[in-house]
């Protein structure tokens, strides 16, 4: 069950990868692109299940971690034109 | 009985995780979009970790409940971040039925000004 998993996985991992060039914006592109990280992460866990070692899921932690650091600088780079913004002085946000 | 219910836990898991690539797919913009990667795929990434702790050693449990509690926090706040970005630059709403506020986004319909607005 583990390698049907392991398999079908990787079909739905090349699609994702495939999306991400179709897309038609950046935006799109990055969404594409945090499926694609999913995708890979939930291959680690099943590797590491089938398997019965432990490091595959350090490398999952890793990637989840790495991955939300970079979509949220992405798009904050996406929108404001720069990744972290001082607040003026005045500005409400 | 623990391999059968792990059985049911990975299919559950691609069962979803298929549901959300199909809906990043054929969803016609962003703001669709971010629902199918962020709900269906995050959950279903959760389903296949813990279908992997059943019968496994405490330190794999250990490891998969960190990245299932990492996920459930990290997810939304990404999904929010590309969701403000896409807004800022004016991305156009192509879902049918679409409905901006502000009138900022092309593509959705901005709704009449109610009675009473002040002013409208």
């Amino acid at each position: 069950m583990f390698f049907a998993g392991i398999a079908w996985l990787t079909v739905l991992l090349g699609v994702s990868v495939v999306s991400v060039g179709r897309a038609r914006t950046t935006a799109e592109r990055l969404v594409a692109l945090d499926t694609a990280v999913l995708m890979l992460i939930g291959l680690l866990g099943l590797v590491a299940a089938q398997s019965r070692r432990t490091y595959a899921l350090d490398a999952a932690l890793v990637l989840a971690l790495l991955s939300f650091v970079s979509t949220v600088a992405a798009s904050r780079y996406l929108g404001d034109r720069r990744p972290f913004t001082e607040p003026e002085e005045g500005d409400p946000r | 009985m623990s391999a059968w219910f792990a059985d049911v836990l990975i299919v559950a898991g691609l069962a979803v995780m298929t549901l959300g690539v199909y809906g990043i797919l054929r969803f016609p913009d962003v703001y669709t979009r971010l629902h199918a990667s962020s709900k269906a795929s995050s959950l279903g990434v959760s389903l296949l970790l813990v279908a992997g702790t059943v019968g496994a050693r405490p330190s794999a449990a250990a490891r998969v409940v960190l990245i299932v509690v990492l996920l459930a926090l990290t997810t939304p706040v990404a999904a929010h971040a590309i969701a403000q970005a896409a807004y800022h630059r004016r991305e156009p709403m192509r879902s049918a039925g679409a409905v901006d506020e502000s009138g900022h986004c092309p593509g959705a319909t901005s709704p009449s000004p109610r009675h009473g607005d002040p002013g409208a």
